[in-house]
């Protein structure tokens, strides 16, 4: 049996970061992540991070409206607040601890302007921010020795008396199941990117700690809000950084216009506009027939050979290798991808779940900062002020709790006979997990993508219910122990089918148009009704129970959204 | 197109035969990866073959392994890239230098270590101000990008010659790893990493042979890394190793006379006092004795040498030095 | 005649002139001219030591060589893979950036030379495909090689880094040595440690690993059946040759795998005496080899 303090799952940037803050506090800490810590998904994240630093002629309250603006109104204002004034700090410490940012001509930390923001506050490394901050951040786990059970998959989640206590988890390399218990546990899994096929999502976003905390009796948030990234590759759904058009990259549609200029598009902020609205703008042109073989044309060719080497170095790599196109010479066929969940584990803005001693922290977490939309560069700051929070906070209320007491023989009893039954079912007409992955992703990127209705929204619902059934007699072809990835595929698929579950439901549950949930058939934004979150618990077995939560408004009241 | 797959599989559980080789042909479109090939042999064909693979663009890391031989990304590899009489053959292995766990996914353990093992971590003992960041200029930043471009993805080390004969080689990516500290203007431990790295199975062990270089997907150049590194430690007073001593005589010996002094390359290399050294130097120099391969002992001077010199004296003294 | 200005490099007029005499006497069967002179005064390539200590240093001086040969209007031709490698890496850094070229070039001038990047320097190996032809080359061969069975040794600079050497524009030069053994009638000994590394540069810091390395691929070939290891490097032949009794002691192995130079093994195709050609000046004995050659027929 281990034993820690505080134990966080998932080991990207909102994990790490979380545990270096834990750790400053003195706390026994320890991560658990399914891959090496500088495999996580934070490497994605090209772009960069927004601050508003307020001796540098910006304002915290400037970036908050921009965020608020972008989210379509149902962020909650308080927790948009603390991330705002926070992220400065956190940008600076970021630099303290070794990442690199391109810098002005002072020697200072440069920014770069980014889509829905009208000031240029994100900070940047090239375009492989993430990457340099998920390394630098893995650099400060190695310096201040937390402990990382490397390659190590999450079963369950540990409640007892209405209390979190650590987590069941298998060890990949052995195959061997251990109980660990924990005073806090913090979930910092990430997202679901793999419930949609295509996404830019990594192979691992299979929101696997949204599923342990919806199994454990948490609610999920925000679900519905899914956002569609406008510029993804076809072939293979790669990312093509926002950085492209912040460094002024157009988009035009087959007869080279830009169509961003559009009334009912963004006539004022063009291709800069938030990602919502950009993705339904693309969407429309290719549906009108506008587009060039189901996508529509980045063009950044008029931005010079010099400047795409040295600020979109890797997207240019990207476009080489998967779209087979020299971005300097000839513009990108790109299309909206699903990209990012907004919504996710409900927390406060300390991150603790309505689960006492539960957290979480990053994509898989709903604070909620980012509402409808999220901007550009508003996650990466996501996951470091409220990893950070969260691990701060951990490590008080750890402080404070004894070691809970828990009868591990009966929770690993229990756990090796599930995983003993799944790997001896051997019915020939059972399932495997790759044929049930690409149903339930094609229908997810089917009915519930930039557009939506009611029947395909239904449709997907009673569509992924069959997938459930289907789900309970599914095989693991590979018997064995030893780095059985067939095994945590098949584990992982039962997690993406309740996520994908709760999408459907909130996004069936909500009666209006907002942020990246544009319905065709009820196009219109509603304050009277919907200004407030759609929560889904989980109830037994199959079954679950839809509530509501009012959004907190400080000091923006809702208006028009315009870009 | 048809893509024939020929993968090393190794299933430490199985009490039939260890190591075996598995043959799958898939179809596949013309832009797919090897990596595209291997999961749709995984989800379609063979859910027991095992890989790490995660992003599918090159930034995690996970997916290098041999094709056809060298160690590369799978997931930015091309399979019409080894087209050949319209045949497209693969024969996909795990990485190299690292113990094997199952089929392609080896053990990285020791790949860490060694990585941890420089102290991979920024040591500025005056950091700037609450809310102030190390005022520093682009170009003396941004240049570290093309190393901080590293993905830890292990090709270097799988196809690095010297870990094939010494395990205890740090290897390119620590290698490269410690170099971008070293090169940081913020980073202010430079004399204390340099003197870490001079020891054996460090910086001097590296054998130049550019393999790292060439299997690199991320442009990182290990080797060229390291070469500097040495150059560092050169400059800074670092010279007390064989290896800076051979590059130091070496270097005389182009500076006096135009070209290499062969004879006088080990013998100053090892200093002429060094007898136990020197004395190790007899069989061979009895071999080629008796075959008359003994390189001059008096060793002239090329007919232009002063022009050599004059250009030696311009540029040594435009060494750039590190900030 | 096909004109060449010749650049030897230093270990070929050092410890290994078997290379150089051998090279004179093929090169002239093949119609090559080798012309001495205008090198005479070229300095050593730096070998990648001296570029560890000064990369620029380095580039000028090869600039200074190449300045040399454009004053002939000759192509360039070298005997030794690293001479071929670290030429080849600093004309790619001159020729790609102007400035840097240019910089140099101002160095160069109080040496009354400019280099305007138009020398591609030429191993012998490439000479043989891109300029005299590899079918001229079979001609000019006499003897079968039958029976006999040879493996590949490049030497790493001959093949890496592949951009800078082009290897993907000139696919010959991917296989050339196995080529030119199959040329000779020999049998193709293919195995995979003939691009490794030989050793040589950590010869003198970390002579275990270098004389491991040794052991590795010269047991590798001999498992293989090989009768002897052609390489067109001369630092490598030094180390498969020169230390090869050492790694057989380590290895507690007899290996005795004799290994030619690129124009000895030409040379013995076309007939010429092994003597002729230095066999008798290896540490390995080639003896084996000379007297299978005399009772062919």
């Amino acid at each position: 049996m281990l034993k820690h303090d505080v134990l966080i799952i998932g080991a990207g940037l909102a994990g790490m970061r979380a545990a270096v803050a834990a750790k400053d506090l003195g706390a026994d800490v320890a991560l658990v992540s399914k891959v090496h810590p500088v495999r996580s998904h934070s490497n994605a994240a090209q772009g960069g991070i927004n601050a508003a630093l307020g001796h540098r002629g910006d304002k915290w309250e400037d970036h908050a409206y921009d965020t608020i603006k972008g989210s379509d109104y149902i962020a909650d204002q308080d927790a948009v607040e603390i991330m705002a004034k926070e992220a400065g700090s956190e940008v600076i410490s970021m630099e303290h601890m070794g990442v690199i940012f391109n810098r002005d001509d002072q020697g200072k930390l440069g920014t770069r302007a980014f889509g829905g923001q009208r000031k240029a506050r994100t900070f940047f490394v090239a375009d492989f921010t993430g990457q340099a901050l998920l390394h630098v951040l893995y650099e400060q786990i190695v310096k201040s020795d937390v402990l990382v059970y490397e390659e190590w998959f999450v079963l369950s989640l540990i409640v007892q008396d209405g209390e979190c206590s650590g987590a069941v988890m298998i060890d990949m390399k052995s195959g061997k199941i251990e109980v660990c218990i924990a005073k806090t546990v913090i979930l910092a899994t990430g997202g679901l990117g793999r419930v949609f096929e295509p996404s830019t999502n990594a192979l691992i976003c299979t929101g696997d700690g949204m599923a342990l905390a919806y199994r454990a009796g948490v609610p999920m948030m925000d679900m519905e809000m899914v956002q569609y990234h406008p510029t993804t590759l076809k072939n293979n759904g790669a990312l093509m950084s926002e950085s492209a058009r912040g460094e002024g990259a157009y988009l035009r549609n087959i007869d080279g216009e830009r169509f961003m200029a559009k009334e009912g598009n963004a006539p004022k902020m063009m291709e800069l506009a938030s990602r919502d609205v950009v993705s339904r703008s693309e969407q429309k042109e290719i549906n009108e027939g506008r587009g060039v073989d189901g996508c529509v044309l980045l063009d950044c060719t008029h931005l010079g050979e010099k400047l795409i080497n040295e600020k979109l170095p890797q997207i240019r790599d990207l476009a080489k290798d998967f779209a087979n196109v020299d971005m300097a010479k000839e513009p990108v066929p790109v299309r909206p991808g699903m990209h990012y969940q907004m919504g996710g584990i409900k927390t406060d803005v300390n991150g603790l779940t309505t689960l006492p001693n539960l957290y979480a922290a990053g994509e898989c977490a709903c604070v909620s900062v980012h509402g409808g939309n999220r901007l550009g560069a508003n996650s990466l700051l996501d996951t470091l002020v409220f990893g950070r929070r969260a691990g701060e906070h951990a490590a008080e209320v750890s402080k404070n709790r004894s070691n809970p007491k828990i009868s591990s023989t009966d929770v690993l009893k229990k756990h090796e006979e599930d995983i003993e039954k799944l790997l001896s079912n051997n019915d020939k007409n059972g399932f495997v997990f790759g044929s049930i992955r690409k149903e339930m992703g094609t229908l997810m990127n089917q009915y519930l993508a930039v557009f939506r209705d009611e029947t395909g929204m239904q449709t997907a619902l009673e569509k992924l219910s069959e997938l459930k059934l289907k789900y309970k007699n599914i095989i693991v072809p590979d018997k064995g122990r030893v780095f059985n990835t067939a095994l945590i595929f098949t584990l992982e698929l039962g997690f993406m089918l309740d996520c994908a579950e709760t999408i459907a439901i909130s996004a069936l549950e909500r009666k209006e148009s907002r942020g990246a949930h544009a319905r065709t058939d009820m196009p219109d934004r509603d304050d009277k009704n919907w200004l407030k979150h759609v929560l889904v618990y989980k109830e037994n077995d199959d079954a679950y129970r839809v509530d509501y939560l009012p959004v907190v408004i400080t000091q923006w009241k809702p208006e028009e959204r315009k870009y | 197109m048809k893509v024939e797959y020929k993968v090393k599989r190794y299933n430490p559980e199985s009490d039939v035969a260890l190591e075996s080789f598995d043959t799958y042909v898939v179809e596949l479109d013309q832009a797919a990866t090897v990596l595209d090939g291997l999961i749709k042999i995984r989800e379609e064909v063979d859910n027991t073959l095992t890989l790490r693979c995660s992003c599918r663009s090159a930034i995690c890391g996970s997916c290098a392994m041999r094709i056809n031989g060298q160690a590369m990304l799978a997931c930015n590899t091309k399979v019409s890239d080894f087209e050949e009489n319209g045949n497209i053959k693969l024969l996909v292995e795990p990485p190299g230098n690292m113990p094997v766990i199952k089929d392609l996914v080896v053990d990285f353990v020791p790949f860490w270590s060694k990585v941890k093992s420089v102290d991979p971590w920024l040591k500025s003992s005056h950091p700037p101000k609450y809310m102030e960041e190390h005022i520093a200029s682009n170009e003396s930043m941004l240049h570290l990008s093309g190393v901080m471009g590293c993905i830890m993805c292990g090709a270097c080390v799988s196809d690095c010659t010297v870990l094939e004969v010494d395990k205890s080689f740090l290897g390119p990516a620590a290698l490269a790893k410690a170099y971008r500290f070293v090169s940081d203007p913020r980073d202010d431990s430079t004399k204390f990493r340099l003197k870490a790295l001079e020891k054996p199975s460090g910086m001097w062990d590296c054998t130049r042979c550019m393999q790292c270089v060439e299997v690199c997907p991320k442009g990182v150049d290990p080797m060229g890394r390291i070469m500097k590194l040495r150059d560092f430690a050169i400059q800074d007073g670092y010279k007390n190793t064989y290896g800076a001593k051979h590059t130091a005589v070496f270097t005389d010996s182009v500076k006096n006379t135009g070209w290499l002094n062969e004879f006088q390359l080990p013998l100053r290399t090892f200093g002429i006092f060094n007898v136990f050294k020197l004395l190790g130097l007899l069989p061979i120099l009895l071999d080629a004795l008796v075959s008359r391969k003994v390189p001059p002992v008096f060793h002239h001077k090329l007919p232009s040498v002063s022009s050599i010199q004059r250009i030696f004296k311009k540029v040594d003294l435009q060494i750039t030095k590190r900030e | 005649m096909k004109k060449f200005a010749f650049y030897p490099g230093c270990v070929s007029r050092g410890a290994c002139p078997e290379l150089f005499d051998s090279t004179l006497t093929v090169c002239e069967r093949l119609g090559i001219e080798l012309i001495h002179e205008p090198l005479e005064g070229a300095s050593c390539t730096g070998a990648g030591v001296l570029q560890e200590k000064n990369q620029k240093l380095g580039d000028t001086l090869n600039a200074r060589t190449f300045a040399m040969v454009e004053k002939t209007g000759l192509p360039l031709l070298t005997i030794c893979s690293t001479c071929q490698g670290v030429m080849a890496q600093a004309n790619y850094r001159l020729r790609s950036d102007k400035n840097y070229l240019d910089e140099i070039n101002r160095d160069l001038a109080d040496e009354n030379l400019q280099y305007s990047g138009s020398v591609e320097p030429k191993h012998l190996l490439w000479v043989l495909f891109e300029d005299i032809g590899v079918d001229y080359v079979k001609s000019q061969f006499t003897r079968s090689l039958e029976g006999f069975k040879f493996a590949p040794f490049y030497g790493c600079y001959i093949v890496r880094p592949s951009d800078v050497l082009a290897l993907d524009v000139n696919p010959d030069r991917k296989n050339s040595l196995e080529q030119i053994i199959e040329a000779t009638g020999a049998e193709l000994v293919d195995f995979p440690g003939k691009t490794a590394c030989c050793g040589f540069p950590i010869l003198l810091i970390n002579e275990t690993n270098s004389t491991k390395m040794v052991g590795n691929h010269t047991l590798s070939a001999k498992r293989k059946g090989a009768d002897a290891m052609v390489t067109p490097c001369p630092l490598c032949h030094l180390n498969l040759d020169g230390y090869q009794p050492s790694a057989s002691l380590l290895r507690r192995e007899k290996i005795n795998l004799p290994i030619l130079h690129l124009p000895q093994l030409l040379g013995l195709a076309m007939g010429i005496e092994p003597t002729e050609l230095k066999l008798n000046r290896h540490i390995v004995s080639t003896k084996k080899i000379i007297s299978t050659l005399s009772v062919t027929p």
